[in-house]
């Protein structure tokens, strides 16, 4: 329906005009005034106080606060959220502003056909009938947007000021465009470590994803042969696992693995010297305990979702691929594993995204050490913690904020490539 | 209609964040030379009436009853003024700056020096009228210099010191050799060498390594900055210049700091592998108390950990819980740090000897900026600092009072560390930000230097010159940690 192609009528107009006011002039009071009552609250929001939140968006305050001598200041920070927010209503009120337009054009179009004016309870009942999937998802909608896309906007605004470090209230903030992605892109200091940890992070990113995938899907397999008795309490102890909070394991491992811990107890009562596995100079010894330490983490995920995959396997082409003189390996390469591939590359990105980002395992692990050759980093730091030791340690917010946008970047290309290129987006009828 | 709302979006953003719109320099409606002496802003003299103060006290405080006995007497003091002093009831570690300006924070605060400064720089706390203190001059001047800063051109303090935190030697009594009067006392004052000067220590432990017992002598995690750090202090390194306030200049490696890396290099050749991990920090408690160990170097605010676990041993050995814990309070004895020796050589007979510069804290209240009785959260800061409630808290938590008075008063190990304060051998923690940034480079240092003893053929410090550059690149660090990013 295109509202240019046909002639907009005097109530559509009034509605252009005025909100709500088309709708009152076709006799529809509840709507209407429903309407009219939404442009008095906007008015009203944008006079009293939507205005001056814009003009702080863009100011970020002029006045500091000193307490000590009861000067009340601006806070940059809440001027600068109070700002998206009013930006955010003004978009709600357009959106609104021409929902009215195009109601009116709607009924005008009715009218034309020799229809009569819906009334509100008829407008009500179309929203809990055939217009359900905008009642349902009305909530849903204002939840994302204000715990979801507000704080990833605030997120990306302050990427663009001088909030951090010293500089937080009371103290104001300021715009400051592209410096601290300047900073970061220039700083001789940066580009050698970022490179390493860069390398470090994809090899990681790629070798836990692999590991913690395939062994979950053989898990998965091996529990699902019907050969294996007591399946039920060998699934549980993977829970197990899974349920003890994270950073609680790799606590208990991060003391198993010292010098005081059990394994080197161990050893030494064997006669042999303590192994300094976590310890400075363990680089590789360490990023592989990591490895493993994650795989008995997450493993237990992958093959409780793996083991509902496999019930879903067609049996009969399986029986068939049997009676063809398939062998089980080519049962597997030809028939399961395609079939699983497909329904879990999405969960297979979201692994690789949260193995990117895996800040915990070697902060718990392994952290607070700064090696030669790295710059405020560690050998087996990934891009995550080396942002926190470089901006949260310090509050620099602002650099935290651009390199997140910059693994953000890297992390969604990535993504997106290996979504395109997989069978989940190109062959999405086949399982169909 | 996506498109309009995403031209929209890309407009309002890009026009204040592209163009870096906005004041670059923000109105400042304060002229500093109108403004009266801040003090007397705050403080009028006059208490508020019927009032509610917010106390955030220390946990062990709460829990051991002290904070109870404190608040009682105060508010029984002030009752014809309606002041009510309560537990702000919130974490001790609890972020100030954060939580005071939506009005959700104390309004007198007991932290450490180091947590209390920060909150100087976006003026969250009040300075503090302290010259007219009734108990100003009980407290030595270092202490005060931890709560002592520069806000608009003028130096005021900012909060009141109440106890002394560093460090101290435990060592088992019983572990001493029998004949430790006759050939371990050489100065004949009926105290054990080898806990009066750390090359008697090493001595002591490289005896008891060579004996094959499994045993060790003097035992830490060598890790740990604050324990570590005095090592350096002593042999003339620093934090921060200009004492511990100028983050421009970082002196871990000057003087000679590099002989006091050499001392915990030797130290580190007479414990195991476990100083190099944290190893020792988590089972010292349990290795002290089992014999493994015979000393160790800790705060004094775990003592009771020490004797909870001395006191099992000796009940599996089967003592009744009363004895077992009077033999563990007799066996555990807890004193002040080893001399050092000025050459740094652990193994020279007969030295000069030099005290050992620790590494300490001071912990005192401070008021918040955001309460809205300054002089009756003055007048309590003044009463849970007096003689009176300074001594109570000793005598209920053991904590070592910043205050002459009573450390003298307290006598034994207080008068020992506040005497160590008085003669600037506890090096106060600094107060400022930029403190933050010192911990993780000086931590891989002291783990790289404690793996360095247990290193074959790659042996890193084999020479001062080595751990002289060593803690270079540590400075080094520090520095670009703190000036690479500020803004």
């Amino acid at each position: 329906m295109n509202m240019f192609t046909r002639k907009i009528g005097k109530n559509v107009i009034a509605s252009i005009c005025l909100m709500g006011l088309g709708q009152l002039m076709y006799g529809q009071i509840g709507k209407g005034l429903l309407y009219l009552a939404i442009l008095a609250c906007g008015v009203l929001y944008a006079a009293l106080r939507g205005f001056s939140d814009l003009a702080g968006f863009f100011t970020l305050g002029t006045k500091e606060k000193d307490a000590w001598f009861g000067i009340e200041g601006d806070n940059s920070v809440v001027m600068l959220l109070m700002g998206i927010l009013f930006i955010a209503a003004i978009m709600l009120f357009i959106s609104l502003y021409l929902s009215n337009i195009r109601d009116a054009y709607e009924t005008q179009i009715l009218v034309e056909k020799g229809g009569k004016p819906r009334t509100f309870l008829e407008d009500v009942k179309k929203l809990l009938d055939e217009k359900f999937y905008k009642t349902a998802l009305f909530l849903p909608v204002i939840g994302v947007s204000i715990f979801s896309i507000l704080p990833i906007v605030f997120m990306i605004a302050v990427a663009f000021t001088n909030y951090g470090g010293n500089i937080v209230p009371p103290k104001l903030v300021d715009w400051v465009g592209f410096k601290n992605f300047i900073q970061i892109a220039t700083l001789s200091k940066f580009a050698p470590t970022f490179g390493k940890i860069l390398n470090w992070n994809l090899l990681w990113a790629v070798s836990s994803t692999f590991l913690n995938y395939f062994a979950g899907l053989g898990l998965a397999l091996l529990l699902n042969k019907k050969c294996v008795r007591g399946t039920i309490i060998w699934r549980a102890f993977p829970i197990l696992a899974y349920a003890i909070p994270g950073f609680i394991t790799l606590l208990g491992f991060r003391f198993m693995f010292s010098y005081g811990g059990p394994i080197n107890q161990i050893i030494m009562d064997m006669g042999y010297r303590a192994i300094g596995f976590l310890d400075i100079d363990a680089k590789w010894m360490a990023r592989l305990i990591g490895l493993l330490v994650n795989a008995w983490i997450t493993v237990p995920s992958i093959m409780l979702l793996a083991t509902g995959i496999l019930t879903n396997v067609d049996v009969d082409q399986l029986e068939a691929a049997k009676i063809d003189g398939a062998k089980r390996w080519k049962q597997f390469t030809k028939i399961v594993f395609p079939f699983v591939l497909f329904s879990t590359t999405p969960v297979i990105i979201g692994q690789f995204i949260g193995n990117f980002n895996n800040f915990g395992i070697f902060f718990f692990l392994r952290g607070g050490l700064y090696m030669d050759g790295y710059f405020l980093a560690s050998d087996t730091d990934l891009l995550i913690n080396w942002l926190y030791n470089l901006s949260i340690n310090n509050n620099y917010y602002n650099i935290g904020a651009a390199i997140s946008l910059v693994i953000f970047l890297i992390t969604s290309m990535i993504s997106l490539l290996v979504y395109v290129k997989s069978p989940s987006y190109k062959e999405e009828d086949i399982y169909r | 209609m996506k498109r309009f709302f995403g031209i929209l979006l890309v407009v309002l953003l890009t026009v204040g964040q592209l163009t870096g719109c906005g004041p670059t320099e923000a109105v400042n409606e304060k002229d500093p030379s109108a403004q009266t002496d801040a003090l007397t802003s705050i403080y009028n003299g006059e208490l508020e009436r019927n009032v509610t103060l917010r106390i955030l006290e220390n946990d062990t405080a709460i829990e051991q009853g002290y904070f109870k006995q404190l608040i009682d007497a105060f508010n029984e003091k002030y009752k014809d003024y309606g002041i009510v002093a309560v537990d702000a009831n919130m974490d001790q570690r609890s972020n100030l700056a954060d939580d005071g300006p939506y009005g959700y924070g104390p309004d007198v605060l007991y932290q450490a020096n180091d947590s209390i400064m920060k909150y100087v720089e976006g003026k969250h706390i009040y300075p503090i009228p302290a010259e007219s203190l009734e108990h100003y001059s009980q407290i030595p001047e270092h202490a005060w210099d931890a709560y002592k800063s520069e806000v608009d051109g003028k130096a005021y303090y900012m909060g009141v010191p109440v106890n002394v935190q560093t460090s101290m030697l435990f060592y088992r009594k019983d572990m001493l050799p029998k004949d430790w009067e006759t050939n371990w006392d050489k100065n004949k004052n009926k105290v054990p060498d080898m806990v009066e000067n750390w090359n008697d220590l090493y001595k002591y432990s490289k005896s008891i390594v060579e004996s094959g017992t499994g045993k060790y002598g003097y035992m830490r995690s060598l890790y740990d900055v604050y324990f570590s750090s005095g090592f350096l202090f002593s042999y003339g390194g620093y934090i921060f210049g200009n004492q511990n306030t100028n983050p421009e200049e970082v002196g871990l490696s000057a003087g000679n700091a590099e002989v006091g890396a050499n001392v915990l290099l030797q130290l580190a050749s007479v414990m195991n592998e476990e100083s190099i991990d944290d190893s020792i920090t988590v089972n010292g408690y349990s290795k002290i108390a089992d014999g493994t160990y015979f000393a160790m170097m800790t705060t004094p605010d775990v003592y009771s950990l020490f004797i909870k676990e001395l006191t099992l041993e000796y009940e599996k050995k089967g003592m009744g819980t009363e004895s077992a814990k009077a033999l563990a309070e007799e066996n555990l004895v807890v004193t002040g740090l080893p001399l050092l020796p000025a050459s740094g050589d652990l193994t020279e007979e007969n030295p000069e000897l030099i005290p050992l510069k620790a590494m300490g804290g001071i912990n005192g209240y401070a008021i918040s900026a955001y309460t809205k009785a300054p002089n009756a959260s003055l007048a309590f800061v003044e009463f849970a600092t007096s003689y009176e409630m300074i001594m109570k808290r000793q005598e209920l938590l053991g904590s070592i009072p910043a205050h002459s008075d009573a450390a003298k008063a307290t006598g034994g190990v207080s008068e020992i560390v506040f005497n160590n304060l008085s003669e600037g051998n506890i090096v106060v923690m600094p107060s400022i930000t930029e403190m933050v940034q010192v911990w993780s480079p000086a931590e891989t240092f002291f783990t790289d230097l404690a793996k360095d003893a247990f290193r074959t053929s790659d042996k890193k410090y084999t020479s001062l010159e080595e751990l002289k550059n060593g803690l270079k690149v540590v400075d080094q660090q520090i520095y670009d940690a703190i000036h690479t990013l500020s803004n």
